[in-house]
């Protein structure tokens, strides 16, 4: 488990301080997905840096496994940081050496003798599906290819948790797809722990368990996916999570509902069956809605006549939908 | 043809220069990487953003570099000649000229490493950092095979600098091609003063053509696979 307490990192600047996180408490228990997810500049990259102290924070705990990190020896740190994989926007290969020896780098440090460093690596290119690619140099993949390579040089040591720091941002939607299945996958086969940092909604959606939203150096909502997912409470979340959905609501008349599809319901044309059931005259404001193996997940707003609200919000309940009024 | 010119040409002379330049080129080339690599190394890490911040230290090294650099290397060379004499009981001599070589060029050798080394992507070496790898690692493991190409092409631009330095020494101090060039001046042999020229642009062309082939060798990057681009085409 990794806790963060009272987390502030400050920067000496010119003009005074800059503040990168203030106040910042969290607690990611082991075996999940953790994402922290907020614009550029709101401190998340600071924030996972403080993780494994490649930043030192100004004040504050780090406990891992309930150890304060921040506390111990430089040797003591150092051995830390090999049950604590990371990988990277830009993926940061050692582009003078072959893919293998990429992944043999974090064997090396630790002195593994070079037969098991051998097996290791074969079964850690076959792990992320580039055996083939073994004698190759960087320069000669693409970049999900990269970051597969970095991702099996962050396992090399076994480690219990994986950092990732815009793990997907300088990759097209499909190998992000296919980075973040293998990071799902690694989760659960291997148990490991995983962190990580984004600006993409659709990445913390797809992969992770957990979310923080950070804001201007602060948490600003945590909590599982499909909670802050559904409802957001803090303004950063609600402007990251349904961007369109806030502009749409400036128009319409009548009472406006936000209904929250999160699959438990049927896959019945709840919208039509509402408006013929309940004989109400429904106008869609905003809809965002996606199907994954027959179940709906997603967001809708509707107006429907004031007078007429009660009866759709008995209808709504009836049929497990969860809503909000919007103002 | 000048009586210099024949008997030069007679008894080897030119052959002896050009040997005697390569000599010193490659020993004060050597001698002044001992010292300047690691000088490199140590400005980089020293550094306000490198892996160990002392910023006095950094400070200091980095005066002491300018202010070596900063001297004409005609009268640093001068100004050696006693410190020469002090040290070796001898002024002339190419332990001398190497002396005044290494002297002049780490300092320079130090800030190419330096450059070469900053060149390294910083996200590389964070990569490293997060994998528990300490400084000298980081050093042997990460700065010096990532810059190798950079590092090479730098240890080049070194060479042919102190070879064109071993040449002015020539004019107070030991041999090579710029002692024979001095000595032919003086008795206006311009034929031996032309020869030299041409030995010296032989050899600069041939140090810079061998070093950036192998720099081009060594580099894993990009070139690999343009190569085999291009068997596949065929």
């Amino acid at each position: 488990m990794i806790q963060l307490i009272d987390l502030c990192k400050t920067y000496p600047s010119p003009e005074g301080e800059v503040v990168a996180l203030q106040d910042v408490s969290l607690t990611i228990p082991d075996g999940t997905i953790y994402g922290i997810i907020g614009l550029s500049g709101a401190g998340k990259s600071t924030l996972v840096r403080c993780i494994n102290l490649l930043e030192r924070p100004t004040s504050g705990q780090v406990l891992i496994d309930g150890e304060d990190i921040t506390a111990l020896p430089r040797k003591k740190l150092l051995e830390l940081r090999r049950s604590v994989g990371m990988i990277f926007q830009n993926f940061n290969l050692l582009e003078q050496r072959t893919v293998e020896a990429n992944v043999r780098f974090p064997l090396e440090l630790v002195h593994m003798p070079r037969e098991e460093t051998d097996a290791r690596v074969s079964e850690l290119l076959e792990l992320v599906g580039l055996a083939d690619k073994a004698k190759s140099y960087p320069s000669q993949l693409s970049g999900g290819q990269k970051q597969r390579v970095a991702i099996a040089r962050a396992l090399a040591t076994k480690p219990k948790y994986v950092l990732c720091d815009e793990a997907t941002s300088a990759l097209d939607p499909a190998t992000t797809d296919a980075i973040l299945d293998l990071i799902k996958d690694i989760n659960r086969k291997l148990g490991v722990t995983v962190v990580v940092i984004t600006h993409e909604m659709r990445v913390v959606e797809s992969i992770c368990t957990h979310v923080a939203v950070i804001d201007n150096s602060r948490i600003a909502e945590e909590g599982s996916v499909s909670d802050v997912f559904s409802f957001p409470q803090s303004d950063i979340a609600k402007q990251l999570i349904i961007p369109n959905l806030i502009r749409s609501l400036d128009g319409g008349d009548g009472t406006k509902l936000r209904l929250v599809f999160n699959g438990e319901q049927s896959d019945e044309p709840i919208i039509s069956a509402l408006a013929m059931e309940c004989r109400v005259a429904v106008n869609i404001l905003y809809a965002d809605t996606k199907n994954i193996d027959g179940k709906t997940f997603g967001h809708m707003v509707i107006t429907v006549p004031a007078e007429k609200s009660d009866t759709v919000r008995r209808y709504l309940d009836e049929h497990k939908v969860s809503y909000r009024e919007e103002v | 043809m000048s009586t210099l010119f024949s008997q030069l040409w007679s008894n080897g002379g030119f052959w002896i220069g050009v040997l005697e330049t390569l000599y010193m080129t490659a020993a004060s080339t050597l001698l002044a990487y001992i010292i300047g690599l690691p000088l490199g190394i140590v400005l980089v890490i020293t550094d306000r953003d490198g892996l160990t911040p002392v910023t006095w230290l950094n400070k200091i090294l980095s005066v002491f570099v300018n202010l070596i650099r900063s001297f004409p290397f005609i009268i640093l060379m001068v100004a050696l000649v006693p410190v020469a004499s002090f040290l070796f009981h001898n002024s002339v001599g190419n332990g001398v000229m190497i002396f005044m070589l290494v002297i002049a060029s780490a300092p320079f050798v130090a800030r190419m490493v330096e450059s070469s080394l900053k060149e390294v992507d910083k996200g590389v070496i964070e990569a490293a950092r997060s994998m528990g790898a300490n400084t000298f690692e980081i050093i042997t493991k990460v700065y010096l095979p990532e810059a190798k190409p950079s590092l090479i092409v730098g240890a080049v631009i070194s060479t042919v600098t102190i070879l064109g330095y071993s040449a002015m020494s020539g004019t107070i101090a030991g041999g090579g091609l710029g002692a024979i060039a001095t000595r032919a001046r003086n008795v206006y042999a311009d034929d031996v003063i032309w020869l030299c020229v041409a030995l010296t642009v032989v050899v600069v062309q041939v140090i810079q053509e061998v070093g950036m082939l192998i720099a081009r060798k060594v580099d894993k990057r990009r070139r690999v696979s343009v190569h085999r681009k291009k068997t596949k085409i065929k």
